[in-house]
């Protein structure tokens, strides 16, 4: 120990360090490589021992043939759809309600908080049943005509939020008073405070819980699962496990293209925005 | 009090099973007088409006089964102006089921599904299913011509309530590069036993690692229960009997259920959650499967591999399975009608030879099996004539499997127990026994209320 | 649960500027403040009330029946479904699968993430390369994700068995052993989640104020004593978040088990979630599936009460 400089020695943690830090991120990357180079193989190579770790010859058309055996462009389509929508009403009721929360004044509140944060130990998956019966029997008593396998059953039950509200008014809490007493002074109304004022100043916490919504959205599936009924109607996270679960031989190269369909959005989302997931999720982590 | 009067209702309602079993043979004579009795007008109806009735029909067939079956329906219709079949694939048997059950709760239900043999009798106790005589009658469908087996598996009180489509028997497929090199004839074994004593013969090791399994056992999730429904029987046990006294526990059953576990405690055999991938990729040298992946298999197997009867033991045991058309009750008469149209179309004799062939399911049609066309195609497919010759040897499946609400789960559940954890076998037929009784009580208060 | 930090510490804006006000312009203002809460907080209110808190009750309500989910007929039968649940030996082994399986997933979340996190707080270069990396899963499909560790678990061909093989193991056959499987479907949890947790962790190491490493040294506190005399006390606010986190979430893991074992084999990997679903969706016993789905509601509620009052005292607000 002390025959090592303390520059040798600082030189030895950091080299640990690195090669830590080479460890983590091969074992965390190790399993998307592993769909990537599965997706390029033919059946014959994905059941040769060992495994190549390149495929020797690249075969593209796995995406093709993946792509042609189920409507994955319609599945896109509703994913795009229901993710958009279901994204934008989530994070409206989630700032009107953060801000009524943080700065309106009404009796009993903390109840209503309190009452909202419950919802968030509410599993989804128990809400699937009566939520299933409600848009077919109880829609179609009211307005004749059910809404099992629509878009707005897909997205609805989604469009109330509880952990977005509770981000977004703690990140509104921490906003400096003055700039909203000086608003208050100068007469702005509330709408005005919120749009002007409230919302460019917490634009992090906007932009990270509306990423999070999105991704949360895109990767639903038990709900999707039980509300549509047709293959139009299907979502990508839905259509993939049907994809996979077709009885009779599992053509893995086919079945990584699939799943390279769903996941190829997110990760381009996250390479771009990452920061804001990131920094954004342990602002509200941290101050929460 | 409530004791008491699950006692009476039960054995009301095991009457009412009973009588329902022997009305089949009335039910199959009843409609022969009915077949051209009733002038049915509605067709004519539909006719004269000129416009086309829409049929939403729900299917569990994926894969190539299901490219085939969407040929069927392009087939149809295009063949007629009065209906289109509005065709969507919604997953395995008991998800098709699940979703019909959930969409009449939500009012969206399907015109025609498809419903396994174990499903269908669920809809029928709740008064979801068309009866179907007068179609047939205004068909003119000729029911001579069905398998008589098939066909009255579908009625109840004199009435026709599911006409099967996609029916099957197990099979028993092997590999016969590795039956050669274990020196085996080129067969099934007859036996149980015979099968013990090959089992051994089959496997390669890697040091401790198994590389090839003799054999491997479907999951819960794939229908155990199916298969072991003729191991139980071949054992001269059984899962009930006709009366729904459960017979699981009775020493013949449970006899079944030791050769079971034996097979994984000498080390031949293993649970597998996919099998058939297993299988095909040289995992296993043999597997039990259903007549309905004979097609599939024969595409994507790299070896030649046979396909023989179950063993037998002190009897053969082999059951039907698979799945049959119901109309929705819940469709109106016009829905019904045409519905019944595709259902006269995809088990007509021409429909019947092409689905068969390309999938491996047996033939309903009497017609079907016999014609010259079926004929030439055993003749060069011999593993699809042993399904149907099987056919004679087989029966339906006990009613605690098949008409008890989650029979085949558990009672799957309950062999997986001994395929996956090596349990004691009595104890958990018992077990098994003692659910199925409990579960089979509302179905039992049900089928008395329907059939009264 | 977490607002505990939050409520009393910052008072709200509105409360500052009534105490401000004249009384009867604060009451004017206190009427439309009123209006306009009722008026923000109504779609939200809403729709929480429609699809959230009435199938909470309706499954209240559906436990106390039995219905096969087809027959037009609830049957009343006040608590069978919970007598039910206490004598069925399937449930007895999903609750201890449920603790086994939370119990390791947000065990090893946690303490990797921690690991990472430490690492990652290193002055390295590429950290924050690394930190994406380990983030990513986190964001992907459950659904995705199982369907291709299938894949990875393949006891022949797959990436696990040749990772085992350098090291001369025999792969085992993941998902086809009971013993194996739930450790299975707990790497698949910990990989997709342990990138939250050291984000997390890693930011919560960022916040941790110099000086008190300093005033330590100075004390003369090696490495190890500094770790536990700052480092982890400090983090508690963030150990505690997580922990409330991930419990919920492995409480909710369903995509995963869905697509990968199918509660099986031998019902090895059913946990509670899985139960509800399989009780509802599979074998169609509406009441039990609800009498289960409330066990799991309170089961939450009681972890959540427990950690607030077992942490209360101990949890440092930093």
């Amino acid at each position: 120990m002390d025959s090592l400089s303390m520059q040798d020695r600082r030189r030895l943690t950091r080299s640990v360090g690195y090669l830590a830090m080479a460890l983590i991120v091969l074992v965390i990357g190790l399993p998307v490589w592993w769909m990537f180079s599965g997706s390029l193989k033919t059946s014959q190579e994905i059941y040769t021992f060992p495994p190549d770790w390149i495929p020797r010859n690249p075969r593209w058309s796995n995406f093709t043939d993946a792509w042609q055996s189920a409507p994955f462009g319609r599945f896109y389509f509703n994913s795009i759809v229901t993710t958009v929508l279901g994204s934008a009403l989530e994070i409206t009721n989630a700032t009107l309600s953060a801000y009524a929360l943080a700065y309106l004044r009404f009796p009993f509140k903390n109840v209503i908080f309190a009452l909202l944060l419950a919802a968030m130990m509410i599993p989804s998956q128990v809400t699937v049943l009566p939520n299933y019966v409600f848009f077919g029997a109880t829609v179609f008593d009211l307005i004749g005509e059910s809404w099992v396998n629509t878009y707005q059953a897909i997205i609805l039950p989604g469009a109330s939020v509880a952990f977005g509200t509770f981000l977004m008014r703690q990140s509104f809490l921490g906003l400096p008073r003055e700039v909203l007493d000086a608003a208050k002074v100068d007469g702005a109304g509330h709408l005005r405070t919120l749009w002007d004022i409230v919302l460019p100043m917490a634009r992090p916490v906007l932009v990270t819980f509306g990423l999070i919504s999105v991704v949360a959205k895109w990767n639903d599936y038990l709900w999707p699962l039980v509300i549509t009924q047709t293959e139009n109607m299907r979502t990508l996270t839905v259509g993939i496990s049907s994809f996979y679960d077709l009885e009779g031989n599992t053509q893995w190269g086919l079945v990584m293209a699939a799943t390279i369909f769903v996941i190829f959005p997110l990760l381009v989302v996250f390479v771009f925005a990452q920061r804001f997931i990131i920094e954004g999720l342990t602002a509200g982590a941290t101050k929460g | 009090m409530e004791e008491g009067h699950h006692a009476m209702s039960n054995r009301l309602n095991r009457r009412s099973l009973i009588k329902g079993a022997a009305g089949t043979a009335v039910g199959a004579a009843a409609l022969g007088v009915s077949k051209r009795s009733k002038a049915f007008a509605a067709p004519t109806v539909i006719q004269e409006t000129g416009s086309q009735v829409k049929v939403v029909f729900w299917s569990a067939f994926g894969g190539k089964n299901g490219e085939v079956e969407q040929e069927l329906i392009r087939r149809f219709n295009e063949s007629q102006q009065d209906v289109v079949v509005e065709y969507q694939f919604q997953g395995t048997y008991e998800e098709t089921a699940q979703k019909v059950i959930a969409a009449l709760q939500a009012r969206q239900a399907p015109d025609l599904a498809v419903l396994s043999e174990a499903n269908w009798f669920r809809f029928y106790a709740n008064n979801y299913l068309a009866a179907m005589d007068e179609l047939i009658a205004a068909e003119e469908l000729d029911t001579a011509d069905y398998v008589e087996s098939f066909l009255t598996e579908g009625q109840r009180q004199d009435q026709q309530w599911w006409m099967s489509f996609a029916r099957s028997t197990p099979l028993f497929y092997y590999n016969k590069q590795m039956w050669a090199e274990a020196g085996l004839p080129d067969r099934g074994p007859e036996t149980y036993t015979e099968f013990a004593e090959w089992g051994p013969k089959l496997v390669k090791k890697n040091g401790n690692d198994v590389s090839q399994w003799g054999f491997l056992h479907a999951p819960a999730t794939d229908y155990i229960s199916w298969y072991h429904q003729g191991t139980v029987w071949a054992f001269d046990g059984a899962y009930s009997d006709e009366e729904f006294n459960v017979r699981l526990a009775e020493p013949n059953s449970v006899k079944s259920g030791e050769w079971l576990r034996s097979t994984v405690d000498a080390g031949w055999a293993t649970a597998s959650q996919d099998r058939t991938t297993d299988f095909i990729n040289g995992i296993s040298a043999s597997m039990m499967q259903s007549t309905g992946q004979l097609a599939n298999l024969k595409a994507n197997a790299p070896f030649e591999f046979g396909a023989a009867f179950l063993p037998s033991e002190v009897n053969p045991g082999c059951p039907t399975g698979g799945a049959g058309m119901g109309i929705l009750s819940t469709s109106p008469a016009e829905k019904q009608q045409a519905a019944f149209k595709y259902i006269a179309f995809a088990t007509s004799p021409e429909i019947t030879t092409f689905w068969s062939q390309n999938t491996g399911y047996m033939p309903v049609r009497k017609s079907a099996s016999e014609s010259p066309e079926m004929q030439t195609f055993y003749e060069t497919n011999p593993n699809f004539r042993t399904a149907v010759e099987q056919l004679a040897t087989t029966k339906p499946q006990d009613p605690a499997r098949r008409f008890v609400p989650a029979g085949d789960s558990i009672i799957g559940k309950g062999l997986e127990e001994l395929t996956v954890n090596r349990a004691e076998v009595q104890p958990t037929f018992e077990k098994i026994k003692g659910t199925l009784e409990e579960e089979a009580k509302p179905i039992l208060e049900q089928v008395e209320a329907i059939e009264g | 649960m977490v607002s505990t930090t939050g409520e009393g510490a910052v008072p709200s804006y509105g409360g500052r500027t009534g105490e401000q006000s004249s009384s009867r312009r604060t009451r004017t203002e206190a009427r439309r403040e009123g209006i306009l809460f009722v008026l923000f907080m109504l779609p939200n209110a809403v729709l929480f009330g429609l699809f959230t808190y009435w199938p909470m009750i309706e499954n209240v309500r559906l436990s106390t029946q039995r219905w096969d989910m087809i027959s037009p007929i609830r049957l009343g039968i006040g608590l069978e479904n919970y007598r039910y649940l206490l004598r069925d030996g399937t449930f007895h082994r999903v609750l201890l699968n449920t603790g086994y399986f939370t119990v390791a997933a947000v065990g090893f979340s946690l303490l990797l993430g921690l690991v990472v996190a430490l690492l990652l707080n290193q002055p390295l270069r590429f950290r924050d390369g690394a930190r994406a990396v380990v983030f990513a899963p986190t964001l992907l499909s459950g659904a995705a994700i199982g369907i291709v560790w299938s894949y990875i678990f393949d006891p022949r061909y797959g990436l696990l068995a040749q990772v085992l093989g350098w090291v001369g193991i025999g792969s085992p056959d993941w998902l086809n052993r009971p013993e194996w499987s739930m450790p299975a479907i707990i790497i698949v949890y910990v990989w997709k989640n342990l990138g939250f947790a050291a984000v997390i962790f890693l930011a919560g190491l960022q916040a941790i104020p110099r000086d008190l490493y300093d005033a330590a040294k100075v004390d003369g506190a090696n490495p190890w004593w500094r770790f536990r005399s700052v480092t982890l006390p400090m983090l508690s606010p963030i150990t505690f978040f997580l922990l409330v986190t991930s419990i919920l979430n492995t409480f909710q893991a369903f995509d995963i088990i869905r697509v990968m074992t199918q509660g099986g084999p031998a019902d090895a990997t059913n946990t509670l979630i899985y139960y509800v679903y399989e009780q509802g969706f599979v074998a169609l016993n509406a009441g039990r599936s609800a009498a289960a789905s409330l066990v799991l509601f309170v089961l939450m509620m009681i972890v959540t009460l427990v950690q607030l009052r077992f942490t209360e005292d101990r949890v440092h607000y930093g």
